[in-house]
């Protein structure tokens, strides 16, 4: 498999985001790589490492420049792994805008300013999907979605950055750059996929089924991309290190890779192994299947109803939308440019990601209780 | 089947019928052998080929002139070996010998063996192989090449097993175990098959340098028939689910046939079919390679044929109470597709790993492997089949983004136009009114209304106007 990390020198690392889901777990497996790790976040208490691993922690705002060259001249970062981003639920318009296009662009000129050998920029896999269309097997050569027909502002966020990490490779300085396309990321601390299909569960609400459940879905285990980051990283700082140009098949920098876990899935069946883990016993028996078509026409009179009375319905057309899309990647460019391959595979790592959830529900349960 | 019973099944499942007749009439062989230019000794083999093979017979006999004879031999040669392994009537001492052996008998002219038990279905052709000895001897030096070195080491492994009394007594333990009994009854038939499909030059001879696909296409037949068979096998006192399987879901193989033990049994039989499964892709890649129609015929015909059989196991429980086969008609259906091409076959895989799919059960341990499994079949299927042209979405959002800055620049001008014309209309109406109100109030004051009173009136509320401002008399004019 992969040679032995520890033999893999990347020099002083700068995570930017260190402190978020995934970024976190790249800093936890950059610890077994040998290198100074230095993480920048605008909350430096969550997810930190202690003390005695010798992680830097900054508190810092990546969309003011000014602010950011001391932190890098203080640094000194040979690789700057950018996985900072707010999330897709929840952020509004200016914030994507502020934090992925503008910070990103911070980020990339502090690199220059500065000598970072290597970016490695966290993109998403949905810059290809315009949330509607099924992507079936997409790879690199798909299209990225343009901002006219992207209906995720997100995305469009995420692809807007992308293009201009990708457009500062070998251009000013000697940075060279590239971007990961992850395809739906869960794990320990996660924020968004595992804690809501939980919930589905603890509120009973499983035996339902939007689509036939023939759609195929890319869900990533959050240490492979952290992985795949850290495997970037060095690849990136292999071609800064020689002078020879590297052949157009081999090439890293430059380029964008999607990230999975080589394992799509049915979409219901990944929810199904989540609740099984959570201690489900049931089958698929008295489940209600509903077909894309109706789902579509109550997740419309939904939408409006709650709308009306002010309030979030529980059933959108989107979710409807999402859980009826065929959406998975064929990620063999990074398997043969980066040496990818998944360290975990889906079971296990939905596993270990229940269990975190249900261990960080006893503590607080336990803290209650004090 | 009778007769009768035939026909009451049929006529409640047309679809089936369909599908016979349909292979009866339509089928149409790439190659028929010519009995008439056929030596006397051929003529035997192929007897023996049809007495011996009920499925393979007709795929063999369609096959390629070149390979037709080499394959139909190679094919009879091995089902002598097998009737040696199988007859329990032998002692061990007679058997390891004959098995070891087996490829030197292969060139002793007039060899025969007349010491199966009676019982043993295939006898008659070991009474008989001396015609099988003559027409190999004729073949072409490097098919027998080929042929001897297969028959070697199968019947080595084949001895092996005999020997080992703890396979014998408790059946197979390990996986690994497992995979390599399936390795010498039908991973070496792959070897010796795709041998002499690239030494005849019908497939594309990288197939050599990829051992684990041809491994691949005997392990999924050999494991799927193993599943299907396994009170068959019971019943003959031979087990060959690994117990490394069997014992995580039952203390004792035979607790997989209580029927108390139904759920148990089932996620047993539902992990051995998730470890055929996993064949699924590297058998389509295999094909892909056959450059042959008919060669692609025979290997594609069971591999079809074993899918659809994985999935009638899957999940059934009639496979601990009887032997359960595909139907006819399925077959027919089956052959007629696999007949064709490869992206026919990948198809049948597609629609029955579907239906594998659709009938996992989330209570099964194996569940979510079972679904990445059956992904793993469909992702395969599509990087050689895309369904999606990434050249056709660059140019639809090309032009979906050209259509929509000039629809957008239309729409801007369209829009300002509407805009200025339902002002003016707007206007228009409103002056028309205003003239006709002005000449209406005007020619009312210049007939005397008076407006100051109506205006009195309006202010006090009245918007009805009363009686005594009647313009109608209501006295009675009776009196008049």
């Amino acid at each position: 498999m992969t040679p032995n990390p520890a033999k893999r020198d990347l020099g002083n690392v700068l995570v930017i985001g260190g402190c978020g889901f995934l970024g976190h777990h790249i800093v936890n497996l950059l610890l077994s790589y040998k290198c100074k790790v230095s993480v920048l976040d605008v909350r430096t208490t969550r997810n930190r490492r202690p003390d005695s691993d010798g992680v830097s922690y900054y508190d810092g705002d990546i969309t003011c420049l000014s602010s950011l060259i001391p932190i890098f001249e203080k640094i000194k970062p040979a690789v700057v792994i950018h996985t900072a981003s707010p999330t897709l639920a929840g952020g509004s318009r200016e914030l994507y805008k502020k934090v992925n296009v503008d910070g990103t662009q911070c980020v990339i000129e502090a690199s220059q300013k500065t000598n970072v050998k290597a970016l490695v920029y966290t993109s998403s896999a949905s810059v290809i999907s315009d949330t509607v269309a099924d992507l079936v097997n997409a790879d690199e050569r798909w299209p990225v979605i343009p901002p006219a027909a992207q209906t995720e502002y997100y995305s469009q966020t995420k692809a807007e950055a992308e293009a201009f990490v990708i457009s500062a490779n070998r251009s000013s300085s000697k940075l060279l750059t590239c971007a990961l396309r992850p395809a739906g990321i869960f794990g320990e601390g996660d924020v968004q996929m595992i804690p809501q299909m939980m919930k589905v569960y603890k509120d009973g609400k499983n035996n339902f089924q939007l689509g036939d459940n023939t759609n195929l879905f890319d869900f990533t285990y959050v240490q492979n991309v952290a992985h795949a980051h850290c495997l970037a990283s060095f690849a990136l700082l292999q071609t800064h290190a020689i002078s020879t140009p590297v052949l157009d098949h081999e090439k890293i920098d430059g380029e964008v890779f999607f990230i999975t876990n080589c394992e799509p899935v049915y979409f219901w069946d990944f929810a199904r192994a989540v609740w099984r883990c959570q201690g489900n016993e049931k089958g698929t028996e008295g489940v209600w299947v509903i077909s894309r078509d109706v789902g579509n026409v109550l997740g419309t009179v939904m939408d409006w109803g709650m709308w009306m009375i002010g309030k979030k319905s529980k059933l959108t057309r989107r979710e409807v939308r999402y859980s009826c899309m065929t959406r998975y990647y064929d990620c063999s460019k990074a398997k043969r440019r980066l040496g990818y391959e998944p360290i975990v595979s889906l079971p296990e790592g939905i596993r270990r990601a229940v269990k975190w959830f249900e261990d960080e529900q006893a503590k607080e349960g336990e803290k209650k209780g004090q | 089947m009778g007769l009768l019973k035939q026909l009451l099944y049929f006529s409640v499942h047309p679809n089936q019928l369909r599908s016979v007749i349909q292979w009866k009439v339509w089928h149409d062989p790439v190659h028929q052998r010519n009995p008439a230019k056929e030596s006397a000794t051929l003529k035997e083999c192929f007897h023996y080929l049809n007495l011996t093979s009920r499925s393979f017979s007709s795929v063999i006999q369609e096959l390629n002139p070149e390979l037709l004879v080499p394959v139909a031999l190679f094919y009879l040669i091995l089902r002598g070996l097998d009737t040696i392994e199988d007859d329990m009537t032998i002692s061990l001492k007679k058997k390891e010998p004959l098995l070891r052996n087996f490829q030197h008998i292969l060139e002793q002219p007039g060899w025969t063996f007349t010491e199966n038990g009676p019982n043993e279905k295939d006898r008659d052709l070991l009474v008989h192989f001396d015609c099988v000895i003559t027409e190999f001897m004729l073949l072409k030096k490097e098919y027998r090449v080929i042929i001897a070195d297969i028959t070697e080491k199968m019947g080595n492994g084949m001895a092996d097993y005999a020997n080992n009394a703890e396979f014998n007594e408790v059946g197979v333990d390990t996986i690994k175990d497992y995979e390599l009994y399936c390795h010498y009854v039908a991973g070496l038939v792959g070897e010796g098959l795709t041998k002499l499909f690239v030494e005849g030059q019908l497939a594309n001879p990288a197939l050599m340098k990829r051992p684990e696909l041809y491994e691949a296409m005997g392990q999924f037949l050999q494991k799927t028939n193993i599943i299907r068979d396994i009170k068959e096998d019971l019943d003959d006192g031979r087990r060959f689910w690994p117990k490394e399987i069997w014992s995580k879901h039952v203390d004792k193989f035979e607790d997989l046939f209580v029927p108390q033990n139904l759920e148990k049994a089932l996620n047993c039989s539902s992990e051995m079919v998730l470890n055929s499964l996993r064949h699924g892709e590297e058998c389509l890649f295999y094909m892909a390679g056959i450059k042959d129609q008919s060669v692609f015929n025979f290997v594609a015909i069971p591999q079809s044929m074993a899918i659809a059989t994985l999935e009638l196991v899957f999940q059934n429980p009639a496979v601990f109470k009887r032997n359960i086969k595909i139907t006819k008609g399925d077959a027919c259906q089956l052959m007629m597709e696999s007949s064709q091409n490869l992206r026919t076959v990948c198809e049948i895989f597609k629609r029955y790993t579907r239906r594998i799919h659709a009938k996992n059960n989330p209570k099964d341990p194996n569940f979510l492997q079972i679904s990445i499994a059956c992904g793993k079949i469909e992702q395969f299927i599509e990087s050689i089949y895309p369904s999606q042209d990434p050249k056709a979405l660059h140019l639809l959002h090309k032009s979906a983004d050209s259509a929509t800055v000039a629809e957008s620049e239309k729409n801007k001008l369209s829009q300002k136009e509407s805009a200025t014309d339902t002002l003016y209309l707007l206007l228009a109406v409103v002056g028309t009114l205003l003239v006709i109100s002005g000449l209406m109030i005007g020619a009312a004051y210049l007939a005397g209304a008076n407006f100051d009173l109506a205006f009195t009136e309006l202010r006090k509320g009245n918007f009805i106007p009363k009686g005594t401002y009647s313009t109608i008399p209501q006295q009675d004019h009776g009196e008049l």
